[in-house]
């Protein structure tokens, strides 16, 4: 799980500096009065490169993924609830009540 | 409905507690969320806390609602003297409390003082004529007295105004099964599938009931519905699977004098393949019993 969290920083340190470095290009661009086509192709690269990393941390930092299919063996529905608003207390258990002590 | 992760943790947490591993506060949070009946040990475990006044405060406010569940346990093992005692202390804490009124009408309830709990309820009703809680006691008197029919007519009242109460509905078609009203019972089913359609144990229920009134179309609109059983269940519910196998057979026997109609496309398959899904699961998990169930198919295919 640590690997994931710096995996993530790292990946979003680089898609930064890619933001920053196409800032930059483009300013530069101004100044030599160029049209702005895209960014370099290092830049392109260095996204690429920070996209995977930041989606390998995203799938493995937060953990196990849970399952959605309602018939998977930990999401069946094994019971209702007991319906408690219709409990009734006059069945054979009243006959047995258990050993306590109270001392309130 | 409790799911499979739900019941694994409550029975983890059920042995953790026997075993006197601690966690019982977690264990009693568990039992209240999932709403499932374990009087007897939330009684025991419950006291444990309540007699130790250090634990008890450490509850903080959570010491309430406890007095409150461990009094409704205390009521369901017939301890009355222990639930007497922690109303008592409610009393004390919040005294002009509704909640705690409907304590006190469910301990002369359990006591076995009908007509005084009658009164105290029909108080209560005074002041909130819409309490659903008070409504569904009055039916659940109206059962423990051994009065079924008037327990219908109060739930049909009820049910008039709060049409979307699923628990009154499954409440409901239980009383019409145990009164053998099947075609009620039938309606009532309707109605939670309705509600609920993706719960595999309303078709499941649903399938039996219309299996037991029998009859052609009956048969095979059961068969439709243990079939959506096994669809929502993945094939795991050992139940439909036989559901299915014995609607089929029924089916067959029944348009034996019949010209072919419309003699299931889908029959033969059907009855296959959910007898070859049974014998899958009886190897295994009870090898043992493979060869009485293969000749008890057997038999069924006639």
């Amino acid at each position: 799980m640590n690997l994931g969290f710096v995996i993530g920083v790292l990946g979003v340190l680089i898609l930064s500096h890619a933001a920053y470095s196409t800032i930059q290009y483009r300013g530069l661009l101004k100044i030599t009065e160029e049209e702005f086509t895209g960014p370099p192709l290092n830049v392109v690269v260095e996204l690429i490169v920070g996209l995977a990393l930041c989606m390998w941390a995203a799938l493995t930092f937060p953990g196990k993924f849970l399952s959605i299919h309602p018939d998977s063996d930990e999401n069946r529905a094994v019971s209702l609830p007991d319906n408690s608003d219709f409990m009734i207390f006059n069945h054979r258990g009243r006959l047995f009540p258990p050993e306590i002590t109270m001392k309130f | 409905m409790v799911t499979k992760t739900e019941e694994t943790e409550l029975s983890q947490l059920e042995n953790q507690v026997e075993n006197g591993g601690g966690g019982v506060w977690e264990y009693l949070c568990v039992v209240r969320k999932l709403k499932v009946r374990r009087s007897e040990l939330v009684l025991k475990h419950g006291l444990s806390i309540l007699n130790d006044p250090g634990k008890r405060s450490a509850l903080g406010p959570d010491e309430w609602t406890l007095y409150e569940q461990v009094a409704i346990a205390a009521m369901d093992c017939q301890s009355l003297a222990v639930a007497q005692n922690c109303i008592k202390v409610l009393q004390k804490k919040f005294p002009e409390s509704k909640r705690v009124g409907k304590l006190e009408a469910l301990l002369l309830e359990a006591k076995g003082m009908w007509e005084e709990a009658e009164k105290a309820y029909s108080i209560l009703l005074e002041d909130n004529p819409l309490d659903q809680v008070i409504h569904k006691r009055k039916v659940a008197m109206a059962k423990a007295q051994g009065k079924p029919s008037l327990a219908i007519e109060h739930l049909n009242k009820y049910l008039e105004v709060f049409m979307a109460d699923h628990d009154a509905w499954r409440e409901l078609a239980e009383i019409y099964v145990s009164l053998q009203m099947y075609k009620q019972a039938a309606f009532c089913y309707e109605e939670l599938i309705l509600s609920q359609p993706t719960l595999p144990l309303y078709h499941l229920a649903y399938a039996e009931v219309l299996y037991t009134i029998g009859g052609h179309e009956n048969l095979i609109a059961a068969r439709k519905y243990y079939a959506s059983t096994i669809d929502l269940t993945g094939g795991k519910s050992t139940r439909a699977l036989f559901g299915l196998c014995l609607c089929g057979s029924a089916i067959a026997q029944l348009s034996k004098g019949r010209n072919k109609e419309d003699k299931d496309m889908a029959a033969p398959e059907l009855q296959s393949l959910a007898a070859t899904a049974l014998e899958k699961e009886y190897k295994q998990k009870a090898p043992a019993k493979l060869n009485l169930l293969s000749s008890a198919l057997r038999s069924l295919k006639l």
